[in-house]
């Protein structure tokens, strides 16, 4: 069966030549959910813009990145932005209309769907979020809560085959946290997050990716590689609490 | 300087909506054509931006502010016809969602800021740019074409506000353009401060990226121009024009004259009791042109005193 | 100033002039604004009926009557000036007073039709009007990001007047640059990761 993402020996400069990404490589098997760590200037975010498309500019690709099989080239870039759903880190840069309805009927509208269709995609996409009911709020009024979870159903109204999530816990409360967590965990598409949410990594993933200064580090199960403390702290992270305690509020360390 | 409705009538409404249709038709097909997709969102962020700064509050004396009106400012930084679109936006929502400016003196106002401002200012800006080389010069440059473009803005609008009936001639030019001889130094002085500061941190933000190849610019820009001096010909000649006898003798003969109580071109208003407003208008005038010179004489004073000679080398010259 | 001129942006009175079609409101407060431009001095009538045709929407729009006065003030000083400068020119045609009269209804009117209009709404009508594309989406983006701008600025302003010891004005014009260029910086990055966010989500 094909990696739902498979990246191979990816390399990316910035315009003033600093290297930002150094020959990475990892795959991501379908359903899994895998946790992308690093300092910050890693180099996680680029990487992210990587499996859309959205990145390099000039698309003169190398075939570094496959999606589920396939090789991402400037023709067939249409058809994975339909298959990676991509969770931006700022909710307000992804929150770009005015109400929650239009923003999350924004990426179906796109597809081509009729506006029956869309209506239905869009009840769905809010409802799978926890926002049902807020159809009609407008963006701005949202708590940071409530724009993450609105960027969610953007993106879920699209029904994407892999999900990529940037920092989506950043700034959130701790029951802000919790909700998102319990969220992503019922969303069965393979998943690839971002975070410097140690405990999301350890609750809700399988395996984990270390990157450092562009290059991956480390890969394996997280409980190991979380747990590897000199790992952790000699990349600008830290082995997290909830190996050490079972959390009062969640679920016990691991899968 | 935003005209509310009432203050110009059907006439003066109708004739500047027609001017600013065109130009702005023209900036967005411009602007359609040249702008890359990805500064697509960069029209909307810099209206919001321009909306935001236009409230920040730079102190002046006893109490009082300056505002950064910013038509020059966006249009250095984005080109002319971005400018266009960028102010025209501005304005809208201003009109329709904060009543400053009317609904039918939008066009006036489009005229004003964004055609006479935005592009009018981008030519001078242009112009220095041309005769003064390096980034000291753009300040100059910016600096210079600020003040001009308030000004110009200024008497275009006291023409409209003449041409309507509202106000005469000699005492809107005199209030309109004495007070914003000096509202454009602030004008000037800020676009300039704000354009180096951003030079200095994104020199790629006020390159030419943002415009399009020099002799498709020189033809969009000679249009503006057109639709400027059309403007300028319809609403402030008659008035500036010395010979208005003259005038109203072609006026007669066109058959504008027979308008209903309408008089197009207004004549001077006889009797000794204006000749006061008369002259304060002719001092306006000499003062105005003085004017010019002396800002553009501050305008490269300031450069000088804020570009240091280190980062002339760094930046490269405009073409 | 910011609070009173932007929060109203988010502010909705729900009544039943909010719940009649955008469509019919702007149709009608053009009619009446183009009226009372074109309306000549002696048609006291139109004037009248204008006027209270306003102020029955306005009971039933539910505005604050505060509200609204503080914006019709907002043009007395416009009258004024012109009312000085043409106290001066005695063959001035018109008087002020229509001129006045003039401006506050249709003042009203745009007041009226905003604060009872949601502006996606407004865009929609301008849409359907034909209005360019291109048009559209700077004032969509424009109005979506306008509240997100001067929170960034009055964060931007505050943060540096923390550290401002000085109360020379050159100082504080330097400051007030630093944080207007940094302003249209950071609006600049936001296009761009708004552009990426359009692109990820199949705009084209």
């Amino acid at each position: 069966m094909n990696a739902a993402i498979q990246v191979a020996n990816l390399t990316y400069r910035y315009h003033d030549g600093t290297e930002a990404l150094r020959g990475v490589s990892f795959g991501v098997a379908p359903g899994e959910c895998v946790g992308l760590l690093g300092p910050n200037g890693s180099g996680k975010s680029t990487l992210l813009l990587h499996l859309n498309g959205l990145l390099p500019e000039k698309l003169g690709w190398n075939g570094a990145v496959h999606i589920l099989g396939q090789a991402l080239t400037p023709d067939n870039i249409d058809t994975v932005r339909k298959q990676v759903g991509l969770v931006f880190q700022d909710p307000d840069d992804q929150l770009f209309c005015p109400s929650v309805e239009e923003d999350v009927a924004f990426g179906p509208r796109q597809l081509g769907l009729s506006e029956a269709e869309v209506k239905v995609r869009v009840q769905k996409a809010l409802a799978e979020a926890g926002l049902a009911g807020f159809s009609h709020r407008a963006t701005h009024h949202l708590s940071h809560g409530e724009k993450r979870r609105a960027c969610l159903a953007g993106v879920l109204a699209c029904e994407p085959t892999v999900l990529v999530l940037d920092e989506p816990t950043s700034d959130l409360d701790p029951r802000g946290r919790r909700e998102f967590k319990a969220l992503l965990r019922q969303i069965s598409a393979t998943k690839l997050i971002a975070t410097h949410d140690l405990e999301l990594v350890v609750e809700l993933c399988s395996r984990a990716i270390v990157l450092d200064r562009g290059a991956v580090v480390a890969e394996g199960p997280v409980a190991e590689l979380l747990d590897n403390e000199e790992l952790m702290l000699a990349h600008g992270l830290e082995r997290p609490h909830i190996l050490r305690h079972r959390h009062p509020h969640g679920q016990e360390g691991g899968e | 300087m935003h005209i509310p409705d009432g203050f110009i009538d059907a006439k003066t409404a109708a004739a500047t909506a027609l001017l600013s249709a065109a130009g702005v038709g023209l900036a967005l097909r411009q602007a359609r054509r040249t702008l890359p997709p990805r500064r697509v969102p960069l029209l909307g962020l810099a209206a919001a931006f321009l909306f935001a700064t236009q409230m920040v509050n730079f102190p002046v004396a006893g109490g009082t502010s300056g505002h950064l009106v910013g038509g020059v400012l966006v249009a250095a930084l984005l080109g002319p016809s971005a400018a266009i679109v960028v102010l025209t936006a501005v304005l809208i929502v201003q009109c329709f969602l904060f009543a400053d400016g009317g609904v039918l003196a939008l066009g006036a106002n489009v005229f004003n800021m964004a055609i006479i401002g935005a592009a009018g200012g981008y030519a001078i800006y242009r112009l220095v740019c041309h005769w003064l080389p390096g980034t000291r010069g753009q300040v100059a440059a910016v600096a210079f074409a600020g003040w001009c473009s308030t000004l110009l803005a200024s008497i275009c609008c006291a023409g409209e506000l003449a041409w309507s009936g509202t106000v005469a001639w000699p005492a809107a030019f005199t209030a309109m353009a004495s007070v914003h001889m000096v509202i454009g130094i602030g004008e000037g002085l800020i676009s300039a401060l704000v354009f180096l500061a951003i030079r200095r941190m994104r020199p790629d933000l006020t390159g030419e990226i943002n415009a399009p190849a020099p002799t498709r610019q020189w033809g969009e820009l000679v249009c503006y121009g057109l639709l400027a001096a059309l403007g300028i010909t319809i609403f402030v000649a008659p008035f500036a024009c010395p010979w208005p006898d003259g005038l109203e003798s072609v006026a007669a003969r066109l058959g504008f004259e027979h308008q209903a109580g309408h008089r197009v071109v207004r004549a001077p208003a006889p009797g000794y009791q204006v000749a006061g407003v008369r002259w304060a208008a002719g001092a306006t005038a000499v003062a105005g042109a003085a004017g010019t010179l002396v800002v553009f004489g501050l305008a490269l004073l300031l450069a000088r005193s804020l570009v240091r000679e280190t980062e002339e080398d760094n930046h490269p010259t405009r073409p | 100033m910011i609070d009173d001129w932007v929060g109203h942006l988010h502010r909705r009175w729900d009544s039943p002039v909010a719940r009649l079609p955008a469509t019919f409101k702007l149709g009608v407060g053009l009619v009446i604004i183009f009226g009372t431009v074109l309306a000549p001095p002696w048609a006291v009538g139109w004037f009248v009926s204008a006027a209270l045709l306003l102020l029955i929407t306005v009971a039933l729009s539910r505005i604050p009557p505060l509200f609204l006065l503080k914006r019709l003030a907002w043009l007395s000083p416009l009258i004024l000036g012109v009312a000085l400068v043409n106290a001066l020119q005695p063959a001035a045609r018109g008087s002020w007073m229509l001129v006045a009269a003039k401006s506050t209804i249709c003042l009203l009117t745009i007041i009226v039709v905003s604060n009872t209009t949601p502006f996606s709404r407004i865009l929609r009508v301008l849409k359907a009007a034909h209005v360019p594309g291109l048009l559209i989406t700077t004032l969509a983006l424009m109005h979506r990001y306008l509240f997100v701008l001067v929170e960034e600025a009055e964060r931007m302003r505050r943060a540096r007047a923390s550290r401002t010891f000085t109360h020379r004005r050159g100082a504080r014009w330097q400051t007030l640059s630093t944080v207007v260029s940094q302003l249209f910086v950071r609006a600049s990055e936001r296009a761009e990761r708004i552009y990426d966010a359009m692109c990820a989500r199949g705009w084209k």
